[in-house]
């Protein structure tokens, strides 16, 4: 929950806010990191991880001693990304990739196995500030400044994933203009908690019959409403997050950039992927698809391209093979209109055929969800329901 | 589609999502209009909070 909780509110964003405007600058750094110490360790207590995930602390505290050392053209830069890449893989994937290997009932299992609040948003921040740090795109700032980037508690949990080099200067110089700033963050704030209470929990009572037994003896009609009130249900409530941790951090006077913009009114599913959760998508563009060759290689190999990123987006949002069925969905769609943009060329749609892209785009976003939602089984279950009845 | 461009704007300031000032906002009444928006929230947040679940995004 944690945003949606008094105490969020109340004993951090508050007084972590009013703190960090009036102490000294030099304080800034370490008012943020204390705050999101003890943010860290209060919502892994009371939320997710419980104690042993609140020793998980001691990971924020290795990666900001270690980043001290990551130099340009370092090795140690390297070391750092397979570090968090370890860390990734022991917390959220060691159970899957167990079951994959040994069989479900296999003695590898990790039966206390927890995921420490976070993780998959601050992994991806530990390898990025390792990486620009080996290309030198970034500065390595001072070790109080990379505590507060990796332990800013508005955008800790669920992103936006940041930049250290968008991080640093808001960091240094917040906007001085008080009143604006808490008109502005309360405003984004109270509309991400209407959007979140009213529009996506509104849609549970239609999104919970997504399982087998209700798909199995439901009317084929109602399948495909079913799976649109997750549409919305699952934009509301990532949109309203990402509204909540940037009004929030619009109090400490630090602009984080927009994650989402309008994603359901594009025309094509790549303007889809640039305007939906728009820090993962620059992220893996910048760590996943440009790594491996982006869009300079031979036609074959930027669909190659394309697939891997869109896989490894899938398996980032979950450890299942549903997941992995989502990502390559996206990667193939994607595919399809790099093709299709190729044999089209540069022509101006007509009004009717931008419905027609929309709707198309829509059709293959909502139906999509199916995989995302349910595991693979169940999803199975709902396409032959609403295509073979 | 200006009104459509116009209307996206509002939303964007009601949102918070935006630091523009919509050109029919400006004034003392534009401000009463910001109270009785946030007012509106709070009243929504009230009503529908009882609801409530976890955000998708967290713990996965």
């Amino acid at each position: 929950m944690i945003f949606d909780t008094f105490s969020y509110f109340l004993l951090f964003l508050l007084p972590a806010a009013l703190l960090f405007r009036g102490v000294a600058p030099s304080f800034r750094a370490p008012v943020i990191s204390l705050f999101g110490a003890a943010f860290f360790i209060y919502f892994s207590l009371t939320t997710v991880g419980g104690v042993a995930g609140a020793f998980c602390l001691g990971l924020f505290l290795w990666e900001a001693l270690v980043s001290r050392f990551y130099r340009p053209g370092s090795a140690l830069c390297l070391l750092g990304i397979v570090q968090a890449l370890v860390i990734l893989f022991v917390f959220k994937y060691w159970n899957f990739t167990a079951g994959l290997v040994a069989g479900p009932g296999t003695s590898w299992r990790w039966t206390g196995a927890f995921l420490p609040l976070g993780i998959s948003f601050f992994t991806f921040e530990f390898i990025h500030y390792a990486r620009d740090r080996r290309e030198n795109r970034t500065e390595a700032g001072g070790f109080w400044e990379y505590l507060a980037f990796i332990l800013f508690f508005p955008t800790m949990v669920a992103g936006p994933i940041k930049r250290y080099q968008d991080f640093l200067p808001t960091l240094r110089s917040p906007t001085r203009d008080w009143a604006n700033d808490f008109e502005r963050g309360c405003t984004r704030i109270l509309a991400g908690l209407a959007k979140k209470f009213v529009v996506a929990d509104c849609m549970t009572s239609l999104t919970q019959h997504l399982n087998a037994t209700d798909i199995a003896r439901a009317e084929r009609w109602i399948l495909p409403f079913w799976l649109l009130a997750y549409a919305v249900k699952i934009y509301f409530d990532f949109s309203a997050y990402s509204d909540i941790a940037i009004g929030s951090a619009r109090l400490f006077g630090m602009k984080v950039k927009e994650n989402f913009d309008w994603p359901y009114a594009r025309e094509d599913i790549t303007s889809f992927w640039r305007h939906w959760h728009m820090s993962l998508t620059r992220w893996l563009t910048d760590y996943v698809f440009i790594p491996l060759g982006g869009s300079r290689v031979a036609t074959g190999r930027i669909y190659f391209n394309v697939l891997a990123t869109f896989l490894v987006s899938g398996l980032w949002h979950g450890a299942g093979l549903n997941f992995v069925v989502w990502g390559l969905w996206h990667g193939a769609a994607l595919c399809v209109h790099r093709w299709w943009t190729g044999l089209r060329g540069d022509c101006v749609p007509s009004t009717p055929v931008r419905w027609i892209n929309w709707g198309l785009t829509m059709t293959v976003v909502t139906l999509g969800w199916a995989w995302f939602t349910m595991d693979l089984p169940t999803a199975l279950l709902f396409y032959k329901r609403l295509f073979l009845g | 589609m200006n009104w459509l461009l116009r209307l996206k704007h509002w939303l964007e300031f009601l949102g918070g999502a935006t630091d523009a000032v919509p050109r029919s906002f400006n004034g003392p009444g534009g401000w009463v209009l910001l109270a009785v928006w946030w007012m509106a929230l709070v009243g929504l947040i009230t009503l529908f909070c009882r609801q409530a679940s976890k955000f998708i995004y967290i713990d996965f």
